[in-house]
């Protein structure tokens, strides 16, 4: 086998820093967008009593639920021994510490209190699911960090594979956990399914590959190297294989809320009267991210495209923030039922009555600022480690 | 153990809005303010109200009729709020029942608003921490004040004595004996959060006036057939003391 060269990511100044600069000033229009809120409060949001996460949480729980997928080729390579992906599992490794971040600075600064992070982390109540999650976050950041480092660095090469182990379990629980926040809801309609948790993990899988496809593809024409075919197949199938699978488990947790009575109105608002949400759901999650891609992928006449494989990720991206947006916005959305068996019409109080929400400018820019930082993240790791192989040339003697 | 609540009754309450007015005046200025208000005198006014009287024209007219509702935190006695609390922030204070919110340990996430099935929480999108009724725990519990003031606000000010305080795991309590007596039953109970709030229900009011009612069989007049008006004589009235 080839000996694998890995080197820091150089490419010209200008183009280095301009692009750093540009997801600088990103943040900071993110960042100043979160003072705002924070300093007007939340009435200059979109959100309400009935709509209490908006558009930020959907910003953060996208990051949050990529950068555990993310960290699948790593987990391929080490953990299931797939040769293909082994050169790529220190790249993945770093977009997943850079997803999480990015993803965490979106939910903190979301927070009503941001300021009080520390009690966050101080004072625990294990009963509830996001106690847990606090820990699996902290955790994935400790455990992936150490998962990188058995791979760059050789003196501690023999821990790969248990640390690689533990974080690939750990990955899989904090995605579980994640879905949990809202599997574990009973007072909504949209929610109590426990199939949300694993749904949440094949989301990952997809999400995060979609990412690792373009960050890799960014990353290697920045730099100018090269890319080989039969490793972005094999990344393309995956990516086919995972959107595939976020549709059946979709199939799944919808036919499972219709078969359950109770649930009847909330499906109907979803699938067919929602408005913006059934939009939404139908042509942004499923033609969007689900069919358009499924054909770029897997249709012969794209086979060696990069571009199609660029724009399927993308849209598999933009598809999952919509089934992201219409699980967590389409949910809140729909009224709790305060009188059972009775239908309200208007209500002064909104109790009873389908919520609107309308995002705000600043709720957006805080979530395009979580993408940014998650982005320099990875710029500045993948500048300052050597987390990506001077080539990927197709191998010769690998099996492909 | 005691479990402070609410007994409300839907068949008394006309929806006059004083709880809620009352509830705001103490809270604001109390332990559990402010409530703030955005765009109060504006259109589309919004704020923090830890009590809401919602009102319902039910049915299809001409076969309508109005319901008042008023609506608070239920304190479960078993709320999912409490557990999805990722600080502990929300709690259940065993000696009398009350959920709280600890306002220095909450940290806005909203999940608790999630988790109530009954949508009593109430975001202060100014201090953002997350609100919700307290039971006017501060007067209840202030020994200083006479017993017959140590009730919550609403229940004070409401007019029509919609509002019934007390103990309902004493069934000697007057809020236990309108449960008992008057059909109070919880809000939602298949949740199974034990609200301790209870609801009176409305009951309906129907007279029923026969005829012999309106016109009097065992009239004098009429059965002595005395023509009217007649010449009575002197009266009572007639003499000067």
């Amino acid at each position: 086998m080839k000996k694998m060269h890995y080197r820091e990511l150089w490419c010209s100044s200008p183009r280095y820093w301009g692009g750093l600069s540009l997801l600088g000033f990103i943040i900071l229009i993110g960042l100043g967008a979160a003072f705002y809120m924070e300093h007007s409060g939340h009435y200059v949001t979109g959100m309400s009593n009935q709509i209490v996460w908006g558009l930020p949480h959907v910003f953060a729980i996208f990051l949050i639920v990529a950068a555990s997928g993310a960290l699948n080729v790593a987990s391929i390579g080490s953990v299931f021994g797939g040769p293909m992906y082994k050169p790529l599992g220190p790249f993945s490794s770093l977009l997943a510490i850079g997803l999480l971040a990015g993803g965490l600075m979106v939910l903190v600064l979301d927070l009503g209190r941001a300021d009080r992070l520390i009690v966050a982390m101080t004072s625990y109540n294990f009963k509830s699911i996001f106690t847990w999650n606090i820990f699996l976050y902290s955790g994935f950041f400790v455990i992936v960090g150490a998962y990188l480092w058995t791979m760059l660095d050789r003196k501690v090469e023999r821990f790969k594979r248990p640390v690689g182990f533990a974080a690939f379990f750990w990955r899989l629980a904090l995605t579980t956990g994640t879905g949990s926040i809202f599997g574990f809801l009973v007072a909504r309609e949209a929610y109590d399914a426990a199939v949300l948790a694993p749904m949440f993990i094949i989301m990952s899988f997809s999400y995060g590959l979609a990412f690792f496809i373009l960050t890799l593809i960014s990353a290697f024409w920045w730099s100018g190297r090269t890319l080989g075919d039969v490793r972005l197949a094999k990344l393309k199938n995956l990516l086919g294989v995972f959107v595939g699978s976020v549709m059946y488990f979709a199939l799944v947790y919808y036919l499972t809320n219709l078969y359950i009575t109770q649930h009847h109105g909330v499906e109907r608002f979803i699938l067919l009267e929602g408005g913006i949400y059934t939009i939404m759901l139908w042509v942004g999650q499923i033609l969007v991210g689900g069919v358009i891609p499924l054909f770029l992928l897997y249709s012969p006449a794209f086979a060696t495209s990069r571009t199609a494989v660029s724009t399927a990720s993308l849209l598999v991206l933009i598809g999952g923030f919509f089934q992201l947006y219409v699980i967590v916005i389409g949910g809140q959305a729909y009224p709790m039922s305060l009188f059972p068996g009775k239908e309200v019409i208007q209500s002064a109080f909104f109790d009873g009555v389908v919520a609107s929400y309308v995002p705000s400018l600043p709720e957006a820019l805080l979530g395009f600022g979580g993408i940014a930082v998650s982005m320099t993240l990875v710029a500045v790791g993948a500048r300052m480690l050597l987390v990506l192989p001077e080539t990927l040339e197709d191998p010769t003697d690998e099996c492909p | 153990m005691t479990q402070l609540a609410l007994v409300i009754d839907l068949n008394v309450c006309v929806g006059c809005h004083a709880c809620v007015t009352s509830c705001k005046e103490w809270n604001t200025s109390g332990w559990a303010g402010p409530m703030p208000d955005e765009r109060a005198y504006d259109a589309d006014p919004s704020g923090v109200f830890f009590n809401r009287v919602q009102t319902y024209e039910i049915g299809v007219f001409p076969n309508t009729e109005t319901l008042h509702f008023p609506k608070s935190c239920l304190h479960c006695e078993d709320p999912p709020c409490v557990p999805v609390c990722p600080t502990g922030a929300s709690y259940k204070r065993e000696d009398n029942g009350v959920v709280l919110v600890d306002y220095d340990k909450c940290i806005g996430c909203k999940y608790c608003s999630w988790a109530c099935p009954y949508g009593a929480r109430e975001f202060d999108e100014q201090g953002k921490v997350m609100k919700k009724c307290t039971l006017c725990i501060d007067r209840i519990t202030d020994m200083t004040l006479p017993e017959s003031e140590r009730k919550p606000a609403c229940v004070l000010a409401c007019p029509t004595s919609a509002r019934i305080y007390g103990d309902v795991h004493d069934p000697g309590s007057e809020a236990s004996q309108a449960i008992r007596e008057q059909g109070g039953y919880q809000l939602m109970p298949e949740w199974g959060t034990e609200p301790a709030n209870h609801y009176l229900p409305r009951r309906k009011i129907r007279m029923h006036i026969h005829e012999d009612e309106l016109v009097r069989a065992d009239n004098p007049l009429s059965k002595e057939g005395v023509e009217l008006p007649f010449d009575q004589g002197e009266t009572l009235d007639d003499v000067a003391w």
